[in-house]
């Protein structure tokens, strides 16, 4: 610890002509897939090509929340092995990943909400996640700031609390994985730009990069926000992927104030405390597709009035500095995680939306596998990219979603 | 502490005493104090404690740039007093300290600094990993500044104003002043924004002359004069730019002054040009200790003396590298200050006249000189000079060590505005690299120093942005342009980056306790980008919004990492300034729709609840589960406020192609007298929506959606079509007609007496559409719908004449024993009918031929007609999906829960609404479940929260469950 510096990720290595696969982007499920690629599957020759720095996405722009408590039974199995996973990972790494089990609160408005919560509180049981409804009085119990009195624009009826989640420091999961790509000899070329993809015979053959040609037989797209843009204008695929917008702020440090990660559907409102004390809130996205990341006046303003109303005694507490990042939104709300179809050695691993940090570690895990044998591992099976073209959306929300202009 | 009371500068005003009360001791202060220098006044250096290490830390640089001086004020945290302005009877404390500001236990953590190099957290405390949580509860006391308790209420009123301006200038200085001023010559609507409460600037506090011999300050006054006499400039003192965003809407909140009736005020400027007239801050010395309380920026030092009459030390050493520095030591000096030495980093370059003062006044110059230590406990007691190679030290006993590299543009707003920033290699400024659009700079942020450069500059870009806003000024503009070009332009900046120290306590955060030395650590460790720096070593991430690293980090990794290109700026975000929740927040307003029944609704006892963007009755008694009010529908009459139902009129010669466009039906069937039910689905197939049309006469038609998607309904039907070019024109008529839903087997009778048009089954059947005025004076719409399964009358009526109508029919229906019901009421009602509330017997993926209103699909339609008929093609014929069943528990007594999985050894479907029916006395409802579980009888588990695996069982019964002839609707 005290040691001499080396490193964290290794010496910067020269970009080879072929590797057994590349992936296009740093971020965490590229950094994931690699690292099991390379540990678990011997596939140690991997290239991570990523454009900026590593973590220059999502990855560094999350709020850092992990739970388990999706929506359907595709979904829950996946995110509760990434929620087991933290404890495994910081171990295996050796990097403290900062694993705060603080548990998730989830506000209900209404009786109607009560109800819509029970349907994923009941699948979470019945998948051995801890998840319960609670009332307004246990929620202030557990939260005291929080504010249940009835004459506050969404009155709060009662929550869903789901002890296993919590926050997880993002940046130490970009760079712990990074760390153990670089010892199981992966290479991460930074500021190193994917610019075609190659494929000849229904083949991928390889990858095109600012830096020169890269022969390869397997390419995965983990690039974020971006995937659907590389998708589309380097192979032709059109993903049905929206891009939008998506801001997180966080307020001066303060000493604890807040024990959980609490959030609001109604109000569009989470707000969490960070281990230095932050106060980090943010929630949905502009409702309009873009891919700049710039911040609006309206987003940060609403967020106030919303914390204002529910966590009232935040009022005298300062915003610091506020960001965005993208989200890129499938219409059910449920990734895209698909290979060998169209092109064989083509795998691509987006459409993640907001949930792509908490899913990271396990996602790796199963693209990995896929990569490396060809099968698709049972657990991604349900997220291949046909069943857009089969209207089989996932029921990922109850409510309808909608990121076209139409909306 | 004696203030100096006769200066011309000051912006107090002794004759207005005002205290505060710090660790139980009584300051005084005067009007126009922040409460940081009232305290600096009587004797206070140490202000708080530093996030990390507990170091003493002390005023520093009177703009706010880092949190030294965050105390808690009237029990807010975080509180920058040393721009807060004063106010009588304030009580403030210092904050993150165990003891006092001046002893904190934890002082000695300041020690322990070797055991926390650059990102120790994340290589230390998982191993063994049950120590972690251990840890983290500690790490999570000892971080964070200010204390807040969940009853805290942040006092005071909050204002919210938005403008329209052709020009913003923000930056009250003289450039600012300036480009004010010759932006409102043409008439233009001004706004200057100045961060200070008193506008000034640079020119404020200083002395020395501009080239008409003016001493700046009174400049400043005259200036500021003008702006005061200038109508089109509307000004805003201590109101602080925080956020610049699209096509220059610029935010930034006001501090109220007494006798405002606001405290903080939200404001949002629309313009067509920005001038950004932001001035400099001061770029910080880093050298050992430097952050010591005693030392302090060129500017805090002179202002202390100048704006507040207090000053700063007794016996001063300058480390400088900018002739602001020098001219500061002369007049401080002069002031009163024993100034020891000037160590300047420049070796030459100074102005001449500045060092012919300093020699008049015996003030030893030290060229290519720099402080290198601060010495002293908590406070400066020594300072050590050394050249900049580090070759030769000397040492100087102080109580003021005024340091300051060089000087650092606030370029915030152009950063904010998507400017790309560069490094200007003249004046070792990050800069703009293109401006982005109707965006100008004017002042000293351009690098020039000079004061008439800086008032040209700032009327050039004035004027600059008033032609950009469609004035016309190529004239003026002409001359402003060769005034600037005849005056002194960029000065040359001082480049040295650290003094030719080792970095262990050298400070290049303040905020977070980031040093030289662990920003070597971060970069060793293969953090080389400054935004990785940023994050590894924690830099400029704290309350000070980088305004103590931005500028050094970036040059200090450059040179570190022997860069051989240009360094590369960290962005700044906003807020620029960190700004309350409550004054972002406002009024706050409580944003709902109410219906024109609200008043007589919560008169009559209903609990409302927050529906969609609307407040609606839900009950009308305690009983929640609505007992009474559903039998007084299912046996008598009842009437509930329905006016939240989306209500269109389409027409035009294409309105009939729009209707098929987007319903599933084929609406040519829609007939005049008649309503139609029908649904609208998307490109998947998915229902997204439900409701009644009626033809009003040719291409003319009403039709109602239900009432979550009447906001969208108009932009989904206009999307549709958006290629076919289309005649026919939408109403949205939901807020102005309300409904009012009458139901039961005496609604007839009732309805009977309220008007004047024949109600028999005969006139006016089920499933009809009547119009009709009441009194010849209501214009009523009718219709006879079955939605809660009992004999129905829909009134869409003017919402100016809700009321009247709903009173007659309450009148009408007394003899009856009429009551409300409300929505919940109504909810039982519909599923005892099993008719369906999307987004309750529906999700996201379920489709019309789920829930069972494939009938009202047309496929004689020709698909491309039709949204979502591809779809539902594609679907008739896919076996896994979830399908709508009735169900039933085998114990009556027991209804399921809403949301209740429906499993075997996987999730196969889930309960969607259920409740026991006070009707039947069966406890039935609706579930969605795979198609294989869907036949009638078919055995289902059910698995609710909190069951502990305890399943009940239920079975699929047909639907409805209650008049499943449907005669009652009929009657």
């Amino acid at each position: 610890m005290f040691g001499k510096r080396k490193p964290l990720w290794g010496t910067k290595k020269r970009l080879k002509s072929s590797y057994d696969a590349v992936i296009i982007g740093g971020g965490l499920h590229g950094l994931a897939a690699a690292y099991y690629l390379a540990k678990e599957h011997g596939l140690t020759d991997v290239a991570i090509l990523e454009k900026r720095y590593i973590g220059f996405g999502g990855a560094g722009r999350n709020t850092a929340i992990v739970r388990a408590n999706q929506r359907t039974q595709e979904n829950v199995p996946l995110y509760k092995e990434a929620l087991d996973l933290w404890p495994v990972l910081t171990k295996e790494l050796n990097f403290n990943l900062m694993f705060n089990n603080c548990g998730n609160l989830n506000l209900m408005h209404s009786e109607a909400a009560m109800k819509a919560a029970r349907m994923t509180i009941a699948t979470a049981q019945f998948h051995g996640v801890e998840s319960h409804l609670i009332d307004a009085k246990e929620a202030k119990a557990l939260v005291p700031a929080l504010n249940i009195s009835e004459d506050i624009t969404f009155p709060i009826h009662g929550a869903m609390y789901h002890p296993p989640g919590g926050i997880v420091r993002h940046d130490a999961v970009v760079w712990g994985l990074a760390k153990g790509c670089a010892k199981h000899g992966v290479h991460i070329h930074q500021q190193t730009e994917a610019t075609g993809i190659l494929s000849a015979g229904g083949r991928i053959t390889g990858v095109d990069t600012a830096r020169g040609r890269i022969q390869t037989p397997r390419v995965l797209v983990s690039a974020g926000g971006y995937s659907a843009g590389i998708m589309y204008h380097m192979l032709g695929i059109k993903l049905p992927i929206s891009v939008l917008t998506i801001q997180a702020m966080v307020t001066q440090p303060l000493k604890p104030i807040l024990d959980h990660v609490v959030s609001s559907g109604a109000y569009h409102c989470y707000a969490n405390q960070t281990l230095k004390g932050e106060i980090a809130t943010g929630a949905h996205m502009d409702p309009w597709p873009n891919y700049t990341t710039q911040n609006t006046a309206h987003y940060i303003k609403h967020q106030a009035e919303a914390l204002s109303d529910w966590l009232p005694c935040l009022r005298g507490v300062k915003f610091m500095r506020i960001w965005g990042g993208l989200a890129d939104m499938t219409p059910d709300m449920a990734p895209v995680m698909d290979g060998n179809d169209p092109i064989d050695g083509l795998y691509m691993d987006c459409g993640w939306g907001y949930f792509g940090f908490k899913s990271c570690s396990a996602v790796g895990k199963y693209m990995a596998e896929y990569m490396a044998t060809g099968n698709c591992p049972e657990m991604l099976k349900p997220f291949h990219l046909r069943r857009y073209e089969n209207h089989r959306l996932m029921g990922e929300t109850a409510a309808l979603v909608n990121y076209t202009p139409d909306n | 502490m004696d203030r100096l009371k006769q200066l011309p500068t000051l912006r107090i005003n002794t004759d207005e005493p005002l205290t505060l009360k710090y660790r139980r001791k009584t300051y005084r202060g005067a009007a126009g104090d922040t409460v940081a220098t009232a305290l600096y006044a009587g004797g206070v250096r140490i202000f708080g404690r530093s996030l990390k290490y507990h170091r003493p830390r002390g005023l520093y640089s009177l703009d706010g740039e880092c949190s030294n001086t965050c105390m808690a004020v009237d029990g807010i945290p975080n509180v920058r007093t040393e721009n807060t302005l004063l106010k009588d009877g304030m009580v403030v404390d210092a904050q993150n300290v165990k003891g006092s500001a001046n002893f904190d236990w934890l002082g000695f953590i300041d020690k322990l600094d070797w055991m926390m190099p650059a990102g120790f957290y994340y290589k230390t405390m998982h191993k063994p990993a049950a120590v972690w949580p251990v840890a983290m509860k500690q790490i999570r006391k000892a971080a964070g500044l200010g204390v807040i308790s969940p009853d805290d209420e942040m006092k005071g009123r909050y204002d919210e104003q938005y403008l329209t301006a052709e020009v913003t200038v923000i930056g009250g200085g003289p450039a600012g002043m300036a480009a004010a001023l010759a932006a409102a010559e043409s008439g233009h609507r001004v706004v200057l924004l100045e961060s200070r409460p008193h506008l000034g600037g640079c020119f404020d506090y200083r002395v020395t002359t501009n080239g008409q011999g003016t001493h700046l300050y009174e400049r400043a006054r005259e200036l500021a004069e003008q702006v005061k006499q200038t109508a089109n400039i509307r000004r805003f003192e201590h109101a602080a730019m925080v956020g610049a965003y699209n096509n220059n809407l610029i935010t930034a909140f006001q501090v109220g002054k007494a006798g405002d009736g606001f405290t903080e005020r939200y404001i949002e400027i629309r313009s067509a040009s920005v001038v950004v007239a932001t001035g400099c801050i001061e770029r910080p010395l880093l050298f050992e200790h430097n952050e010591r309380p005693g030392v302090m920026q060129v500017g805090c030092a002179h202002r202390l003396a100048r704006t507040y009459g207090i000053l700063p030390g007794k016996e001063a050493v300058f480390s400088v590298g900018h002739d602001l520095g020098l001219e500061a030591a002369v007049d401080l000096s002069d002031l009163g200050v024993k100034i020891a030495c000037v160590a300047d980093i420049r070796e030459d370059g100074q102005r001449p006249d500045l060092l012919e003062a300093l020699a008049e006044r015996d003030i030893p110059v030290l060229g290519g000189w720099v402080a290198t230590h601060a010495h002293g406990g908590k406070t400066v007691k020594k300072a050590t000079l050394s050249t900049v190679e580090g070759t030769v030290r000397r040492q100087f006993p102080c109580d003021l060590l005024v340091a300051s590299a060089g000087l650092t543009p606030v370029s915030g707003p152009f950063i904010l505005a998507q400017a790309g920033m560069g490094y200007d290699r003249r004046t070792g400024y990050f800069l703009p690299t293109g401006l982005p659009e109707k965006m100008f700079p004017a002042g000293r942020i351009t690098g020039i120093n000079d004061p008439d450069a800086i008032e040209a500059s700032g009327r050039l870009a004035g004027l600059e942005a008033a032609a950009a806003a469609g004035a016309d000024v190529t004239q003026a503009a002409a001359a402003a342009r060769q005034a600037v070009a005849a005056l002194p332009g960029p000065e040359r900046g001082c480049k040295l980056v650290t003094a030719p120290v080792k970095g262990r306590k050298s400070f290049i955060c303040f905020d977070e306790d980031a040093t030289v030395k662990s920003v070597k650590q971060a970069i060793d460790a293969g953090f080389d980008v400054p935004e990785l720096v940023k994050r590894y070593a924690a830099v400029g991430l704290g309350p000070g919004q980088s305004g103590i690293p931005g500028h050094n980090l970036p040059l200090f990794v450059a040179k570190y990492t022997a860069s051989t290109g240009t360094p590369k700026p960290t962005t700044v975000r906003p807020p620029l300034v960190p700004t309350y929740i409550a004054t972002y927040a406002g009024y706050n307003h409580h944003m709902f729709k109410r219906t024109p029944l609200h008043d007589s609704q919560k008169a009559d006892g209903g609990i409302f609840r927050n529906i969609g963007v609307w407040q609606r009755a839900r009950y009308f008694s305690e009983d929640f589960d609505c007992k009474e009010e559903i039998l007084n529908v299912r046996n008598n009459v009842g009437m509930l406020d329905g006016s939240t139902l989306g209500k269109f009129r389409i027409h035009g010669p294409d309105a009939l192609k729009a209707l098929q466009r987007v319903y599933v039906s084929d609406m040519s069937k829609v007939t005049e007298g008649r309503i139609k039910y029908s649904a609208m689905c998307n490109d998947d197939g998915c229902v997204i929506d439900d409701g009644v049309v009626t033809k009003l006469g040719e291409n003319d038609y009403c039709f109602t959606t239900s009432t979550g998607r009447a906001g969208q309904a108009s932009e989904w039907i206009r999307y549709h079509t958006r290629f076919d070019n289309w005649d026919f024109h939408i109403v949205n008529l939901t807020d102005s007609m309300g409904v009012i839903n009458l139901s039961g087997p005496n609604a007839r009778k009732v309805l009977a007496k309220a008007v004047n048009i024949d109600v028999s089954n005969e006139a006016f059947p089920f499933s009809g559409y009547r119009e009709f005025f009441i009194r010849e004076t209501i214009p009523v719409r009718a219709m006879r719908l079955g939605f809660v399964g009992e004999l129905s009358y829909e009134l869409h009526v003017p919402a100016s004449y809700m009321q009247t109508v709903w009173d007659m029919l309450k009148e009408a229906g007394a003899e009856f024993g009429i009551r409300n019901f409300g929505v919940e009421t109504q909810n039982v009602l519909r599923m005892e009918k099993c008719h369906i509330i999307l987004g309750q017997e529906s999700e996201q993926r379920t489709n019309l031929l789920d829930v069972g209103l494939g009938f009202l699909w047309d496929r004689t339609k020709s698909d491309a007609k039709t949204v979502g008929a591809v779809a539902l093609r594609q679907a008739e014929n896919d076996p896994g999906r979830l399908t709508l069943v009735g169900i039933r528990m085998a114990d009556d007594t027991r209804a399921a829960r809403d949301g209740a999985i429906i499993v075997d050894t996987k999730v196969r479907g889930y309960v969607a609404t259920m409740r026991k029916s006070f009707t039947t006395g069966e406890a039935v409802g609706m579930a969605l479940v795979e198609s294989q579980l869907a036949g009638i009888d078919t055995r289902l588990q059910i698995f609710e929260d909190e069951c502990n695996g305890e399943l009940l069982d239920a079975r699929v019964v047909p639907m409805p469950f209650y008049d499943p002839e449907g005669e009652r609707m009929k009657l």
